[in-house]
């Protein structure tokens, strides 16, 4: 069959159209490029220590933008990634406390396993009861943020140097050593990224978020969609929470750092290019995004600039993003 | 043909609160035959297809297939049984590449494209999104993924309508063959042509249930009409005389050469004040575009709309058109109305805009306000929230609005769909009364014998185009009907 003169399924590149699907990802990488040469310029002494620092500091905000990534694309938001964060954080610095490698390394599927069914029946209630996913999300940013406090009422807890150098590359938290961060970073967003674009689970989670009805039409199963986005997506939020234990070597459970890592995940899907209304973007580019949101507080200090107007210059960075790929958007559909 | 009929369906009942759309109605389909399912808007096709897509379930009745019963409760199920239906909407996923929606499905890319190749499409990459596909490529890829499941039964969803008449007798072929296989074909259409060449039988549908089962080519396309009308629809509202068109009246809107992409093309029309003008057409034949094009949803490509006076209508937004007294009474009100909030507050929405609105309405306007609640005797004590209306009173208050506000132009989307009898000739009653004040009324509606007894004048849309005029007095349903179906006058 393949060898019909016709030009069906043709498989010659046509670079408008990649570039069209890809361009956005690829711009963020390309910022994030640009982001890291120029504070490489910036500073006299740039090398594989720092490259280690960044690769290892922004694992947590990486796994959160992937997993809200994956639960946005699916028609979704959770609010409670950061809280799931601190949860899976907490009960692991409980656990693998003074332990050995091979004891942590359980605990950490444990806690996986556990983040991923706690979020699997968020998304069962969130279909079941119809109540928008904001809303429920919402509540569990609360309830979960509470049960980490219960857990770790103050910091405390520890973890195997085993185990911290899986993240980080050294026993003790800090180094030179970038390699373990760096695949700790890349081999789950490419796999988060493969299944969501070749297995036929992960294309449902693409269909529900950008037709529901079409996708249902097709025979899309819905709520195995919403319930496994949410249960992918919490367990990335459980890898998070065990890369910062890695980081600090102690838990933490804070409010604060809950909710102020859901907003920087929603910001990092944002300007990683995934549609809030679902079904466009990639666990890539959302994953950049993180990177980006992390290293441009190095680069604005590096630069001279006030803690404080950096926060201003994040924000606007977001809004300026948005512009620029409103106006490619406005300009492409009147070309046509 | 064979005992056991491939699909039977028998006593399917439905109803969408309280809208009855099915009542008991069968369907029997042999294997090896084409069969048409016909009737007129609202006779309950789409609703029985959906049911046997396990899109909805019905509320009473079974389903047999090969002479097996099955529960199709999803769309899924019914895939698995052997029914493959292509919807009116291609069932494919605008931000998945064609590629990605094939393995979505687990559909084999082989057996698609060689189903494409057959239907003589090219030029599709598998790699290109959806959503940059245009519509009549997507109805044919859509059939093609259907086809590769291999269904013993083919639900075609008016699979024409996009289609240009060359991909339509591609279609056409592809159901033949599909026929030749010993499978079944079952097709849902207005277009009566197609009805006589290509089916073996068709079930005529008319209010839920089926009237009639018949072999087309025996009774002709006007027998087919006749069964989808029934007995003649009788006069609903009394001593409405044959109006006719006011001659020497002022012109209140005049389109011209209106055109919006593939939807409308090449509209001319003029709307005196004090007639009701008439818009007939059979569904997505551009009367949906061509409303929103003079209510200021959309702009048109090309063309005029000119208003009284000379002046432009040149609407950006709904906003512009109502200033320009172009008002808009669409058919689903609750999307016309704020639902949660009280009635009078519904009916000054329109005032809103004006000066001094933030303090309060005028004394003149409160007085406006009473009198478009006694004038369509609106049941205020319904309750707070307009929602809670009926349909027929929520109407009423859509209409009720824009005489608070006063208006030049009514504009008239099916205002009546879904609407019990007493209310409906209430407003149409109503829509007399402004037209005989000098208010222009332009006014579609899905039931085609309502038309002579509120209109002067009547236009007929096919295909994006005005095909006939006709006056009231002519406007008989089976007239219009025929026109709709764009059958010239020679052949019915």
């Amino acid at each position: 069959m393949t060898a019909a003169p016709v030009e069906v399924g043709r498989t010659g590149l046509d670079w408008t159209s990649l570039l069209r699907r890809y361009g956005w990802t690829t711009g963020v990488w390309l910022l994030l490029i640009a982001l890291i040469a120029f504070y490489a310029s910036t500073i006299p002494n740039f090398g594989s220590f720092q490259i280690a620092s960044i690769a290892k500091n922004s694992l947590p905000l990486v796994y959160l933008a992937i997993a809200q990534a994956i639960i946005v694309i699916a028609g979704g938001i959770d609010l409670a990634v950061g809280s799931m964060l601190i949860l899976t954080n907490a009960v692991a610095a409980q656990l693998m406390d003074g332990q050995s490698l091979g004891v942590s390394l359980v605990v950490a599927v444990l806690v996986i396993l556990m983040a991923a069914a706690i979020n699997g029946g968020v998304g069962w209630i969130i279909y079941v009861s119809r109540v928008p996913d904001i809303v429920v999300t919402l509540a569990t940013l609360f309830i979960i943020a509470g049960l980490a406090l219960i857990v770790l009422p103050s910091p405390g807890g520890g973890t195997s140097d085993g185990f911290r150098a899986i993240f980080t590359g050294s026993t003790s938290g800090t180094g030179s050593n970038f390699w373990p961060a760096l695949v700790m970073m890349f081999v789950p967003m490419l796999a988060a990224a493969r299944w969501m674009k070749h297995s036929r689970t992960g294309l449902s989670l693409y269909a529900t978020g950008s037709d529901s009805t079409a996708a249902y039409l097709s025979g899309v199963g819905t709520l195995k969609a919403k319930v496994v986005s949410y249960a992918v997506g919490g367990a990335f939020a459980a890898l998070g929470g065990l890369a910062s234990l890695a980081i600090t070597g102690s838990g933490e459970s804070r409010f604060a750092t809950a909710s102020n890592f859901t907003l920087r995940s929603v910001a990092a899907i944002v300007l990683g290019g995934v549609a809030l209304t679902g079904g466009v973007g990639s666990v890539v580019g959302a994953a950049a995004a993180g990177i980006v949101l992390f290293v441009l507080s190095p680069v604005l200090s590096a630069m001279g600039v006030d803690p404080n107007t950096a926060q201003v210059i994040q924000g606007a960075l977001i809004v300026l993003v948005m512009m620029v790929a409103g106006v490619v958007e406005l300009r492409r559909e009147r070309a046509e | 043909m064979t005992d056991t009929p491939l699909l039977d369906a028998t006593g399917i009942s439905k109803s969408f609160g309280t809208v009855v759309a099915l009542r008991g109605a069968s369907l029997q389909v042999e294997p090896g035959e084409i069969h048409a399912l016909l009737g007129a808007n609202g006779a309950g096709k789409s609703t029985l297809v959906k049911i046997l897509s396990g899109v909805h379930r019905p509320d009473a009745g079974e389903i047999k297939v090969h002479g097996k019963k099955f529960d199709i409760r999803t769309p899924r199920i019914a895939a698995d049984t052997g029914l493959g239906t292509v919807f009116q909407d291609p069932a494919l996923i605008p931000d998945l590449t064609v590629r990605e929606n094939l393995r979505l499905t687990d559909i084999s890319e082989d057996e698609v494209t060689t189903w494409l190749e057959h239907m003589k499409v090219r030029e599709v990459d598998l790699d290109v999104l959806i959503r940059e596909l245009p519509l009549p490529t997507l109805r044919l890829l859509d059939l093609a993924r259907v086809l590769a499941r291999r269904p013993s039964l083919l639900m075609l969803d008016e699979i024409t309508a996009a289609l240009t008449a060359d991909q339509a007798e591609q279609v056409f072929d592809v159901m033949k063959e599909w026929k030749d296989r010993g499978n079944s074909v079952l097709i849902i259409t207005h277009r009566l042509g197609e009805v006589m060449r290509m089916s073996d039988r068709a079930t005529v549908l008319r209010d839920g249930r089926e009237v009639e089962v018949c072999v087309p080519r025996d009774v002709g396309e006007s027998g087919l009409v006749r069964a989808m009308l029934g007995e003649a629809a009788k006069a609903m509202v009394e001593g409405a005389t044959g109006m006719e068109r006011l001659a020497g009246a002022p012109i209140a809107l005049e389109a011209s050469g209106l055109s919006s992409s593939d939807a409308v093309s090449d509209v001319s029309f003029q709307l005196g004040a004090g007639e009701v003008l008439g818009v007939a057409a059979l569904e997505d034949q551009g009367q949906d575009r061509l409303f929103e094009l003079l209510s200021g949803s959309r702009r048109p490509d090309a063309g005029r709309i000119v208003l009284a006076g000379g002046e432009e209508l040149d609407a950006r937004s709904p906003y512009d058109a109502v200033r320009r007294g172009v008002v808009l009474v669409p058919s689903d009100r609750l999307q016309a109305l704020l639902p949660k909030r009280p009635i009078r507050e519904n009916l000054t929405t329109p005032l809103y805009n004006r000066v001094g609105s933030w303090f309060g309405l005028a004394r003149d306007e409160k007085a406006r306000v009473d009198s478009a609640i006694r004038r369509l005797s609106i049941d205020t004590r319904a309750g707070k929230q307009a929602g809670r209306l009926s349909g027929g009173n929520q109407q009423k208050v859509v209409v009720g609005r824009w005489l608070a506000s006063g208006f030049r132009v009514l504009l008239c989307f099916d205002p009546t769909r879904g609407i019990d009898v007493g209310t409906k000739q209430q407003i149409y009653e109503l829509l007399r009364e402004l037209a005989d004040d000098g208010a222009a009324v332009l006014l579609y509606t899905s039931e085609l014998a309502e038309i002579p007894l509120v209109c002067d004048r009547v236009l007929v849309m096919y295909d994006g185009e005005l095909v006939e005029e006709l006056p009231a007095s002519e406007a008989t349903e089976q007239a219009l009907l025929t026109a709709a179906h764009g059958i010239s006058e020679e052949v019915a």
